[in-house]
């Protein structure tokens, strides 16, 4: 499919692919919603404050006229992308629109009130985290060959069994550590089955989702619930001395939970790792092109058992974030198919960490969004109606699916994903 | 064989006939055998009851049978051709059975509580014990009792009528009826597979079905059962086959992988429903479920509670009739498999390929919006929060089981249909939580896919390389 788009690039120089067409014409629509919602849903003289706890109000921003100048740029940025000469600066204006659109947003929702900016940025970031963690799980995955559509199972049974040792045990550090080991159990049954038995990795993922979701069920009403043992409580904010008492920056980067502090250590850690070192080389030729990796005497599988394991700690830390990081207990299904946005945000983020992070940043943003926009109850435009919290909750899927839709096409991945490596 | 050419058989002559020929005769067997359904079924029921029984009389017909045809050789070369392909499954149903057990041994409190009091001996004694319950449960309550059974068809014809019977016969009733959605959501994803397509959206596309079917059957008043029943069941197959299309033409078009469209579909479905079941649809403050629909859209029930067992089984049986024939003798459905085997030779052979993944994602969500439509119209006859019985997600389990071929599928859906009305019974019984179906399924899946694992646990041979048949899905996220 990438191919074909590409050759069809070439023959056809002048004329706009079809699917670059789409993108214009989505950002249009965005454009128009905007201008639509500055039109009927804000009233004249509403304005749209944020504030910040230390600092009080940080600015503020007439309504009206901040919608229809976002809704501008948007039309501004549909038509530059009509002309070939925008194409080298294309990737940066595709951001600048999520950008806008996103801040379009808040100001919607925040006209005529104040909203916490800081706040909102930090919930983004809180949202983004398990996000994070799981597409670095994809990246570190889909690297080295292996499809995974198993970080929703994997980081179930983190969540899980984050509770259960953690209760145990009566240490939440020792419930972390368990959900990292037991997500990496689940992706070395993913790798045995899918390297040494080959099965379609599909399918194999398909499985342990099953699995994670009957298995962890089971165990819950079975074990934790009778013997008292799925209240362990939720990790505390760290907060770190000095830094944390930088205006804005601080309390949003460094008074945090321990999982997001891992999330930007790893983040980093595995960048590094996966782009800088030879091991990292390596693994990513294991998923490019495993027999040239195999001639100059990488072990493909060996290599590749050993990202998927290290993938699904990765996971299985991103799933203790559902139980221990947010409500303290756990409960059936509790990822609520993050795993699968997750994966979204890995394809968005072009099968690069930073990139994923990105990405998850602005699905964690639609999550923030979506909760705050329950607590604020915009209107609906003409029919001033409160929007439903069900139309807001699917935003985040409603999402993905534009974004895997939109965005798979163009993004490149690892040519010999899926395909069991067979030594000759 | 040369006896046979020469007078070819019933069903070849049948089929040699042109289709409305073959439509009107099976209309004709529809309308013939109607009035005689509520006892062909009670016979079915008993049946199932009495397997071993069943199984005997099956055997001893083809013992007659093979008199004519070469004796005990025909009959032991007929048997191995049909049952080889089903030693794998067998033996993996019968393995994930037996880790289940494990599993339901070794989390019990009780058998942790006996073992620090008893010592260890004594928790594995009461271990078994427990599982001994559970799975008397489970089979009791899928299949029936069979002492009761016999013994109820001695009091037939007392003053009670039927009454003593259709109590026995639960079990049988409640497996076929589990199996009905089974049915239809197996078919639906066996039919993508054929396609290539991963269609993970089944549980979305059973909810889409179920409410519109459903919304089909209360809004419309005052029309006879003959035009109601009809659109109602039609109006869900094609919603759910529209809802599932989008993420059809989503990979025509743009190369999204339907894995994750699908999957994103299921979630935004649950939102949607629970805002329309809580919200506009809701009939009464508070209860989250809609009105009941009217008795003209009712799918009726072939006898009277306990025995639940409704004509969306038949529907169900000719749902897999229908899609064999579509797969494999039609043109569409040569594309539809020659995509799904190699879309590149298909896109090279002139078929397009995108108008295939569409047509194959409505087609299979048409189906498993049926399977929505049976469980709205024959048993809840509403539709109410919280609808999502976890069909759609067992129905990959089926069609991998089944091997993405609609005889199979249907073998398949019996077996979890029994498992899923076992279960609800070991639940209330022995206390054993439903979800461990869901375990078993998942080593079902595990060891049909990778039947190596069977092979080496039971010392099988090798099987020959044409019995190989690896259906391949994965393809990278671009294609």
């Amino acid at each position: 499919m990438a191919a074909q788009a590409q050759a069809i690039g070439v023959s056809k120089p002048a004329g706009l692919s079809r699917k670059d067409l789409f993108v214009t014409l989505g950002i249009l629509l965005i454009g128009a919603i905007l201008l639509l919602l500055g039109g009927f849903s804000t009233e004249a003289g509403d304005s749209s404050t944020f504030t910040d706890q230390v600092l009080g109000t940080l600015f503020s921003l007439p309504s009206r006229a901040t919608l229809y100048t976002l809704g501008s740029i948007c039309f501004f940025v549909a038509g530059l992308r009509l002309f070939r000469g925008a194409r080298s600066i294309r990737g940066l204006l595709n951001w600048t629109i999520a950008l806008v659109s996103a801040f379009a947003f808040l100001v919607w929702i925040t006209s005529g009130t104040s909203l916490n900016l800081p706040g909102m940025l930090q919930a983004t970031l809180v949202a983004a985290t398990p996000l994070t963690l799981g597409a670095m799980c994809g990246v570190l995955c889909e690297r080295s060959g292996i499809i995974n559509i198993a970080i929703e199972g994997m980081m179930l049974w983190g969540a899980f069994s984050a509770v259960a040792f953690a209760s145990i045990f009566d240490s939440l550090w020792m419930g972390l550590v368990a959900a990292g080991l037991m997500g990496g159990l689940m992706a070395a049954l993913h790798a045995v089955l899918s390297i040494k038995y080959k099965v379609d990795q599909i399918i194999s993922g398909t499985v342990i989702n099953i699995l994670a979701a009957g298995g962890t069920r089971f165990l819950n009403i079975r074990l934790l619930e009778p013997a008292g043992l799925s209240t362990p409580g939720s990790f505390p904010i760290i907060r770190i001395p000095v830094l944390s008492e930088i205006p804005i920056i601080g309390p949003l980067l460094f008074a945090n939970q321990p999982i997001v502090f891992i999330m930007l250590i790893l983040l980093l850690a595995v960048n590094y790792v996966v782009f800088a070192t030879p091991w990292g080389l390596r693994m990513r030729a294991c998923g490019e092109h495993p027999r040239a990796a195999d001639t100059v005497g990488v072990h493909v599988n060996r290599m590749r058992y050993i990202s998927v394991t290290v993938a699904g700690l990765i996971a299985g830390i991103g799933g203790a974030y559902f139980s221990l990081g947010m409500i303290g207990t756990f409960e059936d299904g509790m990822t609520r198919g993050q795993g699968f946005v997750a994966l979204a945000a890995m394809i968005f983020g072009n099968w690069n960490p930073i990139g994923a992070f990105l990405a998850a940043l602005l699905f964690g943003f639609a999550d923030a969004l979506q909760v705050k926009m329950q607590i604020i109850k915009p209107l609906l435009p003409f029919i001033h109606q409160p929007i439903p919290p069900e139309f807001l909750q699917m935003a985040p899927y409603i999402l993905t699916i534009i974004v895997v839709a939109g965005v798979v096409g163009r993004s490149m991945a690892p040519a010999a994903e899926g395909k069991p490596y067979e030594k000759q | 064989m040369a006896e046979q050419e020469k007078r070819p058989g019933l069903i070849r002559r049948i089929g040699a006939q042109p289709l409305w020929v073959r439509m009107l005769l099976f209309v004709a067997l529809i309308v013939i055998v109607a009035p005689f359904s509520k006892w062909l079924i009670l016979l079915l029921l008993l049946a199932i009851g009495l397997w071993p029984v069943t199984l005997l009389l099956g055997l001893a017909g083809l013992a007659v049978a093979s008199i004519w045809r070469g004796g005990w050789p025909w009959m032991k070369d007929w048997l191995r051709r049909r049952l080889r392909g089903l030693v794998v499954p067998a033996l993996s149903v019968v393995t994930a059975l037996i880790i289940g057990g494990l599993v339901i041994m070794f989390t019990d409190q009780a058998v942790f509580q006996a073992m620090q009091e008893g010592g260890i001996l004594e928790g594995i004694r009461l271990a078994f014990a427990n599982l001994a319950t559970a799975y008397k449960a489970l089979y009791e309550g899928s299949l029936g009792n069979p002492r009761a059974i016999v013994e109820a068809l001695g009091q037939v014809g007392g003053e009670e009528g039927l009454g003593p019977l259709l109590r026995v016969v639960r079990g049988p009733s409640d497996s076929l009826v589990q199996s009905v959605p089974y049915i239809f959501a197996g078919l639906a994803v066996a039919l993508g597979f054929r396609a290539g397509l991963f269609n993970i959206g089944a549980e979305g596309q059973i909810g889409i079905g179920w409410l519109v079917a459903v919304v089909v059957g209360y809004s419309l008043t005052g029309l006879p059962a003959v035009v109601h029943l009809p659109l109602a069941i039609l109006a869900g197959a094609v919603a759910g086959g529209l809802w599932a299309a989008i993420a059809g033409f989503l990979k025509a078009r743009t190369g999204a992988h339907e894995v994750i469209t699908t999957i994103m579909l299921n979630y935004v479905t649950f939102r949607l429903s629970a805002w329309l079941l809580c919200g506009p649809l809701e009939l009464t403050q508070g209860t989250c479920r809609t009105q009941e629909i009217a008795e003209s859209a009712y799918l009726p029930w072939f006898l009277e509670r306990p025995v639940t067992i409704h004509w969306g089984f038949v529907l169900a049986l000719i749902a897999a009739v229908l899609t064999g024939w579509f797969l494999f003798r039609t043109t569409w459905g040569f594309e539809l498999r020659t995509v799904g085997a190699n879309p590149s030779a298909a896109r090279y052979g002139g078929m397009r390929v995108g108008k295939t993944f569409v047509l194959a994602m409505f087609l299979s969500g048409c189906l498993a919006g049926l399977a929505g439509v049976s469980q709205g119209l024959g048993i809840t006859r509403n539709i109410a929060l919280g609808f999502q019985a976890g069909y759609g997600f067992d129905s990959i389990a089926l069609a991998l089981l089944g091997k993405s071929h609609p005889v199979g599928v249907v073998g398949a859906s019996l077996l979890f249909g029994v498992l899923r009305a076992g279960a609800g019974r070991m639940q209330s019984v022995a206390g054993v939580p439903t979800e461990i179906v869901q375990i078993v399924q998942s080593l079902v899946i595990i060891f049909i896919a990778a039947p190596a694992i069977i092979r080496a646990i039971y010392r099988l041979r090798k099987p020959r390389e044409e019995e190989l048949e690896v259906a391949v899905f994965s393809r990278g996220w671009g294609a």
